[in-house]
């Protein structure tokens, strides 16, 4: 019981000492490849901690739904992050909640921020929100069904039953296309569920080109701080699912010291190496207009449906 | 002791008939004894159901009457008492809250005849669910429609209520016209209309009819339920009817089809069924959920909206129940069981959250005389209380983790993802594809409730309408409370409700599948045991509630005091009006475009210039509609016709006495002649 | 040779070939015409790394031959002729498109589990080194094909046409190891003539209608 409550709570300092630096490593590659030296890669540190200690300005036209929305949003991603295997693939919460809770929770999270988007009454803040509504739209099917080709494999949603099973190779099935196809199709969901280009640009400064960015335009201080560490969670969260569920070694096993520790540096590498890649993606790609968004999102759910036909049909 | 609360339910709604009508001429006083007889007959159902899922064995109750064929019988078994329940409990929140609505109809209508009405509607509702006869059933479900139909024309003096009111009498008329025939098929093989007889008959049903038995059914129950593409009247009868009339007949009136539905396929035709009938329900229910939720994403009538939601809801029931019958087809009985406790469960939660939601759409029309979300905005700081209670319903109908409607889409969610142990490959690739249509369904919802909540509740008023409201009455806020606390009731304690709708399920199916579905002391559930997918509520509810004080600790560690300025909303420079604020139309825009296949919008732009300067405008109009496609295409050309014909037919009326007369001397020879 | 484990050997192919499938979808999904060249640059190197993993891994010597013409013709050659295509007749960056791209990307999404279904019973009988490969051979061949008729622009039929003849490569190769040298030498030489003639006439397109839209060809029988 204490062991369970000490690893919940080392998945959460990990979860969220680890996410800036994340957001950091993206930012260094974008601006070495634009042949600038750019940011420090501990700069969103020092962001983070100048924000909270600023005051706060708020709207006199919002509600309490303002103000409660970035601990809302902070609490359910958070909670998301103890429900994936980041260093150890047996997670004490795993009963609490399965992937698609996961998908869920963060639904959650982007509930309160649409409205959060509308609150203020400007006209930016609801279109944000607007187009966040139709990008998640497209985006969640996709998700699901990724999951579920993956589950496949598994024989269930259960995030530590895949991980755990992918990384010994035991009673599961394994085969590249299917694999390969919900990779892709997840990778895609999360440039769009993180704010990245192709989808959005996190580093606009142009409200018409905005999306998420918009709904939180009238956040200032410990709100904004807490909005900006839950959206640098939420991309970690990503990553950690696409490195280990697809391709999990090196995590460890059993609950033991020396192979967790083992585990938080494979992960930290893996999770590393992917964030290299989102920032060479957003180098050589421009913004998508927000009605070509759907061309992109469409692949990727052509992608998992097929993914998930495949292990029907190869498994005949 | 069932007989008692029983009786006291019948009594407690038949006082609510017969009191209001004598205390003529005092709405106050017609008020409080026709809602506190629904209170006292609510309140019975509410034990009655109870006291039927608890019992051993069903209870069976009936009397002959005057009419042949017709028996007074009644059957409290475990599905049946489930519904009770549900009816009931919505019946005492929405009873509570009607007191202090029907204020609105104080001097313009009769409270007396509205009482009445609704007490009738909530008494023929739970006979519905209890007859055990074929030909009671019959008569109790025409009342319950007529019933409904005279509450719904409440209004009758706008011209669309009365249209809304027409419209529904005709299809539930058409829909209770394919029940009688299901129930003639029955009628015919068991020779007798008792429900007894229908489930077992002397000799089985040849499979023919028993297919035409589903299939008239499926029409007949899903007329009454709402599904895609019977569905066009829902829009026009719930918005029309008064809210808390609403509440009921989108909340509980619809759940009576689908208790029809499962008493029909799962007890009157149960055990094997061909895997198609399933397949069939499973289709149409996502065709309905995804349809819905599209159509409700682009209603600015919040009632009208809540309506589409209840389309969109009925399908994902459907889909639980159709999958639990594909399960069935191939023997799968415990997955079989678990799809039909997904559908039945969330039954129960869309009936109270959807409720809820009426009841708030309510509150909100009854403090702005308006149902036009473009007219709301800021109402949040007017009716707090209302907001919450809104902001509950919507966080559960957008299935959000821990709410109630969470539970029930992740288990619809789990037993789509079981099929792979079905053997047929092309029946076991459209259940993921049902889950993908399930999953667009949620965001859309999502995005919907969003728009609804943050439209009507947030930012500034958009009208004087918004600007001079003011919190509703008392009771109409303890009716919204009592629903939003079993919501979160039922959203954290799924191991409580979970064994109490496997008492419905396990005599229809065969399998208890209660101890295999707790796990973790009774914290979790775990549809297929120890290493499969699982969820907590209770504890995610516990640790999402320890997180957010987690978060506002750690801010003031880092930051120190919360130092708070207040200001306007940067507008560029500008001073910020509402009519710069976001609309429910643009809000809804993106997604009408991305969609534009299934909406095919028309826009219509006229711009009046100035006479002085052709290069600014004076006026300009602008209107855009979505198509309604099933009105044109299908309901249209049937009505076309059978005007057609009834012109042609009209020949036989030319309205002279001699020739009427003559029809009758004619129709006399030819009979005299015949009986010789 | 026979050191890997033969499944682990199946696998790898079948990730090349699953590879290819997705650049296949990235070609249907794309707006602009040079991408569309480079995405079949790459798929091209894609499938000349899965012919040589099969020559490897069989020991067949003659498909490194026809792997390494794969890289010359088709990444290096045909797409330097499509880009001067491009570049002279200053073709707008803009594809025409006959079926939008959301219902294109679900057509393919069904040509390729119709291409599975086909080669079910194939695969069932399989003793071969990638009996998966057959089926996404298929699939890359019906989707080429579908480029052809989904697009308007004469280039996107080009490119349509090398996509169906990497898919036929693919299935020779998964099928039968690679044809005898001579077909495949053959085949290569055809596909060049083809891509030279496609050029030509890409200018005489551009001369005759100031435009490359091959819908306009409809004009000719005025």
């Amino acid at each position: 019981m204490i062991e369970s409550a000490v690893i919940v709570l080392g998945q959460a300092v990990a979860a969220l000492l680890v996410s800036p630096f994340i957001v950091g490593l993206i930012r260094k590659v974008k601006a070495r490849l634009q042949c600038r030296r750019g940011a420090g890669v501990i700069q969103p540190y020092y962001d983070l901690l100048k924000l909270f200690r600023k005051d706060v300005v708020v709207s006199t036209n919002t509600s309490w739904i303002f103000t409660a929305t970035p601990y809302i949003l902070f609490a359910s991603t958070l909670m998301a992050s103890l429900l994936v295997p980041i260093f150890l693939s047996k997670v004490p919460l795993n009963f609490a909640g399965d992937v698609i809770t996961v998908v869920y929770l963060l639904a959650l999270g982007t509930f309160f921020l649409m409205l959060a988007g509308l609150d203020a009454g400007s006209a930016f803040g609801g279109m944000g929100s607007s187009r966040e509504a139709i990008v998640a739209s497209l985006t969640e099917p996709a998700m699901i069904l990724s999951i579920f080709a993956v589950g496949l494999t598994a024989g269930s949603t259960n995030l530590s039953t895949i991980v755990h099973k992918t990384a010994l190779l035991q009673d599961i099935v394994t085969d590249p296309p299917p694999h390969l196809m919900a990779f892709v199709a997840l990778f895609i969901v999360t440039l769009a569920e993180t704010g990245r280009v192709p989808v959005d640009n996190p580093a606009t400064h142009l409200e018409l080109t905005m999306i998420h960015e918009a709904m939180v335009l009238e956040y200032s201080g410990r709100y904004l701080a807490l909005v900006e560490w839950a959206s640098a969670l939420k991309l970690l969260l990503f990553l950690t699912l696409l490195s280990n569920i697809f391709a999990p070694w090196g995590i460890a096993t059993e609950a033991e010291p020396a192979r967790m520790a083992l585990g938080v540096l494979v992960w930290l590498a893996k999770v590393s190496g992917l964030a290299v890649v989102i920032g060479v993606i957003e180098s050589m790609f421009a913004k998508l207009r927000l009605f070509r968004v759907t061309d992109l999102l469409g692949v990727a759910f052509i992608l998992s449906l097929l993914a998930v036909v495949f292990f029907y049909i190869l498994r005949v | 002791m069932i007989q008692l609360f029983l009786l006291i339910a019948l009594v407690g709604y038949g006082l609510g008939i017969f009191l209001p009508l004598l205390a003529h001429r005092r709405p106050h006083v017609q008020n409080i004894l026709a809602h506190g007889a629904a209170l006292l007959g609510a309140v019975g159902g509410v034990v009655v159901g109870a006291m039927g899922l608890a019992a051993e064995g069903p209870y069976v109750f009936s009397l002959p009457s005057t009419l042949p064929l017709l028996r007074y019988a009644i059957r409290l078994d475990p599905l049946s008492a489930f519904f009770v329940l549900v009816i009931s409990l919505v019946g005492v929140a929405v009873s509570v809250f009607a007191v202090g609505y029907v204020r609105e109809f104080y001097g313009r209508h009769s409270i007396g005849a509205l009482g009445a009405l609704y007490n009738a509607f909530l008494l023929s509702m739970t006979l519905v669910v209890l007859a055990d006869d074929g030909f009671f059933f019959l008569v109790v479900w025409e009342i319950m429609s007529l019933v409904s139909y005279f509450l719904v024309v409440t209004e009758h003096e706008k011209a669309e209520v009365r249209y809304a009111g027409f419209f529904y009498l005709i299809m539930t008329h058409v829909g209770t016209a394919f029940i009688i025939v299901t129930y003639l098929v029955f009628y015919q093989q068991a020779g007798s209309f008792s429900f007894e007889a229908f489930r077992n008959p002397s000799e089985p049903l040849p499979q023919g009819l028993r297919s035409v038995a589903f299939v008239a059914s499926l029409i007949g129950f899903g007329t009454k339920a709402g599904i895609v593409p019977l569905h066009v009247w829902l829009p026009y009868a719930h918005p029309a009817a008064p809210s808390h009339v609403s509440a009921l007949m989108s909340g509980v009136m619809i759940k009576t089809a689908i208790y029809g539905m499962v008493r029909v396929y799962f007890d009157f035709l149960g055990g094997e069924f061909p895997w198609w009938w399933g397949f069939v329900v499973l289709t149409v229910g996502a065709v309905s959920a995804l349809l819905g939720v599209m159509y409700a994403l682009m209603e600015h009538d919040l009632k009208s909206l809540l309506a589409y939601h209840s389309v969109e809801n009925i399908g994902i029931i459907l889909m639980g129940i159709g999958a639990g019958m594909i399960f069935q087809s191939y023997g799968l009985t415990q997955l079989a069981a678990l799809g039909l406790l997904a559908g039945l469960y969330h039954t129960v939660n869309h009936a109270m959250f959807k409720g809820l939601l009426f009841l708030g759409a309510g509150s909100l029309l009854y403090a702005t005389h308006t149902r036009n979300m473009e007219e709301y905005g800021g109402l949040i700081r007017k009716m707090p209380w209302t907001a919450f209670f809104f902001l509950v319903g919507a966080v559960s109908i957008a299935a959000l983790p821990p709410s109630n409607g969470f539970v029930s889409e992740w288990l619809t969610f789990q037993s789509l993802f079981l099929s792979f142990q079905i053997p047929d490959l092309l029946v076991k690739m459209m259940l993921p594809i049902g889950a993908a249509m399930l999953a667009l369904t949620g965001v859309l919802a999502l995005a919907c409730f969003a728009k609804a909540f943050g439209i009507s509740f947030l930012a500034m008023p958009r009208s004087a309408h918004a600007r001079n409201a003011r919190e509703v009455p008392v009771a109409m806020r303890v009716g919204m409370a009592g629903l939003a606390v079993v919501c979160v009731l039922l959203g954290v304690a799924p191991m409580v409700v979970v064994p109490v709708i496997d008492r419905v399920t396990a005599p229809l199916i065969g399998v208890s599948i209660a101890d295999k579905v707790l796990a973790e002391g009774g914290l979790a559930l775990m549809p297929m045991g120890v290493g499969s997918a699982a969820i907590s509520t209770p504890v995610l509810g516990l640790l999402l509630a320890l997180l957010v004080p987690v978060a506002w600790l750690m801010a003031v560690v880092i930051g120190g005091k919360l130092r708070k300025r207040f200001y306007k909303t940067w507008g560029c420079g500008i001073t910020l009006k509402p009519r710069m604020e976001y609309t429910a139309t643009g809000f809804a825009q993106p997604i009408k475009q991305v969609f534009s296949t299934i909406y095919r919008p028309t826009v219509k732009l006229e711009t009046e210039l100035l006479e002085e300067s052709r290069y600014f405008a004076k006026r300009m109009h602008f209107e855009t509609h979505i198509e309604p496609v099933f009105q044109k295409y299908l309901y249209d050309p049937v009505v076309r016709s059978l005007n057609a014909v009834a012109d042609r037919l009209r020949v036989v009326q030319a309205g002279s006495l001699q020739l009427y007369l003559s029809y009758i001397f004619v129709t006399l020879l030819i009979l005299l002649l015949w009986v010789r | 040779m026979g050191v890997i484990h033969p499944d682990i050997a199946s696998q790898m192919v079948d990730l090349c070939a699953a590879l290819l499938l997705l650049t296949c979808f990235a070609i249907v999904a794309q707006r602009r015409l040079s991408a569309c060249v480079d995405l079949f640059a790459l798929q091209s190197v894609f499938l000349a790394v899965t012919a040589a993993l099969v020559a490897f891994l069989t020991g067949i010597h003659h498909i490194y031959i026809a792997a390494l013409l794969t890289v010359i013709i088709k990444v290096i050659v045909i797409p330097r002729i499509l880009k001067k295509v491009i570049e002279r007749l200053n073709v707008t960056r803009e594809l025409v498109l006959n079926v939008n791209i959301p219902p294109s990307l679900l057509i393919c999404g069904a040509l390729v589990i119709l291409a599975f279904y086909i080669t079910q019973p194939i695969i069932s009988l399989g003793f071969l080194l990638t009996k998966d490969s057959l089926a996404i051979a298929l699939a890359i061949v019906l989707i080429g094909f579908f480029t052809m008729i989904a697009r308007k622009k004469a280039v996107t039929q080009v490119v349509g046409f090398m996509v169906m003849e990497n898919g036929l490569f693919l299935g020779a190769t998964a099928a039968a190891y690679g044809m005898p040298l001579i077909v495949e030498l053959g085949v290569f030489f055809d596909v060049l003539v083809a891509g030279l003639i496609i050029g030509i006439f890409t200018h005489r397109l551009q001369d005759t209608f100031d435009s490359v839209d091959t819908s306009k060809l409809t004009e000719l029988k005025e």
